[in-house]
């Protein structure tokens, strides 16, 4: 059995929030594709959390100030909080912006034991940091283990390594002893693997912690959930997420590329950043293997060298190693002063650091991303390039009475297409005074304004309690007359009366006419139209 | 949580999506991996093999994507042929495209619906159309047809109502297009100038439930005229409810 490498994870907590540059006491969230990804302490007091859509946040606290995900700037601005950690080891890891990871073999040999780097890092955080969040470490085997034990850190009072040592200082850590690393995983809630289809099924199997899973034998789970499943156990049994690979890289596979004249902006790098990942990508592919850890190489006109390792949970896309190498750049180039580099770009490579044996991307065991999708997801990018992101569109649910407004339309840029769900959540209310199914099958986007009339040829109005003045005979639009067969109607809506300038009144019908279309006509402000068809 | 449900919920966990897209690529990645030992050249001369063998398998014609049960009779085999063409037109043509493409949709597939700024959402979901795997394409009409040429074989079924004239060049481009690449166009309305391979028409149609001053719009028995060419060339017809009491397709119950 192999014991995970001892790592330390440093964690920054509300990072998203953070690099809006709010203020973590008021309350803030981050959203991403209409949910909350990250919310301060602030927004959390009112009950705003993760996976919360967009309206029920606002819903539970109404001065919530809301932003937009940028996980560009979320990595622009950790870049300068990793570059801290450089002189304490040279490889540490992002794992993704506001946590990142570090080996613990060497520097603990160095430093003088876990507590003395816990420290050291500590205060090399906290100083960058400067109080807009706080710090958490974690040690343990493994980084999956670190990363919990940072969360589960609480601030202790301990002496600073080289400060003075009246001067205490609170630190926020855990430090799990070697070999313990099972016994603190134990009793933690199963929902740390964040596998949230697995983790349904075992809750259901009557398991709930960490520990109960690591009990299975491994090879049942492996029978009955597959390599996934398998990965999960090992993680749960303290064992990295995969038997380490005796195969490490004989053979380079790192790409790279001269850049001339030297980049001094990220626009001018960003679409090599491409490139040089689509290579990686094939290259990687065309052997059979993918990389769950990627180091991005800079050298600069003066010969400096810049190096950061990025990691991901799955193995790294294409599209996910041009993101980060773009977001690393805009960290070195845009970065404060001191830690920018002192010339443009000259070379830029891409080093496959973890390589695993390429699974191939099989049907999910629980439905998950398809080949299917992926094809789908690939050409929305390209249209969307092709087009412009106005002109690639996704349904995306939201409220109203109307039609085309309990789903809406949203760039298909601004969601993420796989794994999403549209059916209305389970507990909703209906929008009272919505039209019940069969739903028109046309909306129309420019309504047709239209007379409706009476069978003495004048126009039909609706009184103030809502009747009509005349049976609905003839519509008659633009010179065309069509006789009205059957009607029903009309239905009031009175709508945002609080709000003067929003507030309408309308009153709809529901008109079959002679040549068997159906047609939803509205009368707003005084004028009729065909607001919406069954075709 | 009742006691039921939870059961059939772990079921449909083994539900493979689109199996029929995938079979080739499958079978190569199968043999890839239980033979890790062999070295490259080996394995790539085994690939190709494998590839040769499959490689008629995998003809479009020869693959076919499902239709919703009350549809059935309408196409030859009972199921929508891979790189076909499928035309709708009458009153309830929107509707009818919806229903034709929820089959495939239902098993996996994703819908594109290219240039209808005015689709009602609700109702494509009520036929049965994926909402999650559903993209709207709005082009300026001089990035028409590239727009249509890239969506072709990305996704399998791809929903046109042209409102311009289509060049007849264009079109059969699109057909051969098509069959090379198995996915499915269904358009509405009759700006197509070649045939299509089934032709769908709604010849007759009778709303229920609105009456005089009462009642709500309620479901609508219409009759479905299907020709085309080829297997599906004899001349079918088909009632139903379209859409039925709850939206959707249901069949006429007698």
């Amino acid at each position: 059995m192999s014991v995970a490498v001892r790592a330390l994870v440093a964690w920054c907590p509300d990072w998203p929030v953070v690099a809006t540059g709010a203020d973590l006491a008021s309350p803030v969230a981050v959203v991403y594709a209409n949910r909350i990804v990250a919310a301060s302490p602030g927004a959390r007091a009112h009950g705003v959390v993760r996976g919360l859509r967009r309206r029920a946040a606002q819903g539970r606290c109404a001065e919530l100030e809301l932003h937009e995900r940028d996980e560009a700037r979320e990595a622009r601005l950790f870049e300068p909080v990793v570059a801290a950690l450089d002189d304490v080891t040279p490889r540490v890891e992002v794992t993704r912006p506001g946590t990142c990871a570090l080996g613990m073999r060497g520097p603990s040999r160095y430093f003088g034991g876990d507590t003395a780097v816990a420290a050291l890092v500590h205060e090399r955080l906290a100083e960058v940091i400067a109080g807009r969040t706080d710090v958490r470490i974690g040690i343990a085997d493994g980084p999956f283990a670190a990363e919990l034990a940072a969360r589960a850190a609480r601030a202790v009072p301990t002496v600073p390594v080289g400060g003075m040592a009246s001067v205490r200082e609170e630190m926020a850590a855990r430090i799990v002893a070697e070999g313990d690393v099972a016994g603190f995983l134990a009793p933690m809630n199963i929902e740390v693997l964040e596998r949230p289809e697995l983790v349904d099924v075992l809750r259901r199997l009557g398991i709930r912690t960490l520990g109960a899973f690591a009990e299975l034998p491994a090879s049942d789970v492996l029978a009955r959930f597959g390599s996934e499943g398998l990965g999960a156990h090992r993680l749960a049994s303290g064992l990295d997420e995969r038997p380490p690979d005796a195969r490490h890289p004989p053979v380079d596979w790192s790409v790279s590329s001269e850049i001339d004249p030297p980049a001094d902006r990220v626009d001018r790098v960003a679409f090599l950043a491409r490139t040089l990942a689509d290579e990686l990508h094939r290259r990687l592919g065309s052997d059979g293997v993918t990389c769950v850890r990627v180091g991005i190489e800079a050298e600069t006109e003066y010969g400096e060298q810049l190096i950061r390792f990025w990691r991901h949970e799955g193995a790294l896309t294409d599209a996910a190693v041009a993101d980060r190498v773009r977001w690393q750049l805009d960290g070195w180039l845009n970065g404060s002063a001191a830690t920018r580099p002192s010339g443009g770009i000259t070379r830029l490579a891409l080093v496959p650091d973890e390589l695993i044996a390429a699974r191939g991307r099989q049907l999910g065991f629980w439905g998950g991303e398809t080949e299917v999708d992926q094809r789908a997801v690939r050409v929305a990018a390209r249209l969307q390039g092709q087009l412009g992101a106005d002109a690639v569109l996704v349904p995306e649910r939201d409220g109203g009475r109307h039609p085309n407004e309990q789903l809406r339309l949203v760039p298909a840029a601004t969601v993420e297409l796989t794994g999403r769900s549209l059916a209305p959540e389970p507990d909703a209310a209906p929008w009272p005074g919505a039209l019940p199914a069969p739903s028109p099958t046309r909306v129309l986007s420019a309504p047709i304004p239209i007379d409706v009339l009476d069978i003495d040829g004048s126009l039909v109005t609706v009184t103030g309690r809502g009747l009509l003045s005349a049976s609905p005979a003839v519509l008659a639009a633009r010179g065309k007359r069509l006789e009205v067969d059957r009607w029903a109607g009309p239905w009031p809506i009175d709508e945002r009366w609080w709000d003067p300038e929003a507030h309408t009144r309308q009153a709809r019908l529901q008109v079959i006419t002679v040549d068997g279309r159906a047609h939803l006509v509205v009368l707003a402000n005084g004028v009729w139209s065909i607001t919406a068809q069954w075709d | 949580m009742g006691g039921e449900w939870p059961l059939a919920q772990d079921e449909h966990m083994f539900d493979t999506r689109a199996m029929a897209t995938g079979r080739a690529r499958n079978l190569a990645v199968d043999s890839f991996e239980f033979d890790e030992r062999a070295d490259a050249a080996t394995r790539r001369a085994d690939l190709r093999l494998v590839g040769d063998r499959v490689t008629p398998m995998a003809l479009a014609r020869e693959q076919t994507l499902p239709v919703l049960g009350p549809l059935a009779s309408l196409f030859p085999g009972g199921a929508l042929q891979r790189g076909a063409v499928v035309g709708v037109r009458g009153s309830g043509s929107t509707a009818l495209a919806l229903a034709v493409a929820a089959g495939p949709s239902q098993s996996g597939a994703w819908t594109a619906v290219v240039g209808e700024p005015d689709l009602g959402l609700a109702a494509v979901g009520e036929f049965g159309v994926a909402l999650e795997r559903l993209l709207l394409i709005r082009p300026e009409p001089d990035a028409w047809s590239s727009a249509l040429a890239a969506l072709v074989g990305a996704v399998d079924v791809v929903v046109v109502a042209p409102r311009h004239r289509v060049r007849e060049a264009d079109a059969r481009r699109m057909a051969a297009r098509l069959r090379e690449r198995g996915s499915v166009l269904i358009q509405v309305g009759d700006r197509w100038p070649v045939g299509a391979d089934i032709q769908l028409d709604v010849v007759a149609g009778e709303w229920d439930g609105l009456g005089d001053g009462h009642g709500m719009l309620g479901s609508r028995r219409v009759q479905i005229h299907g020709a085309g060419r080829g297997s599906a060339s004899r001349p079918r017809s088909l009632e139903v409810l379209m859409p039925g009491p709850e939206g959707g397709i249901a069949t006429v119950e007698s």
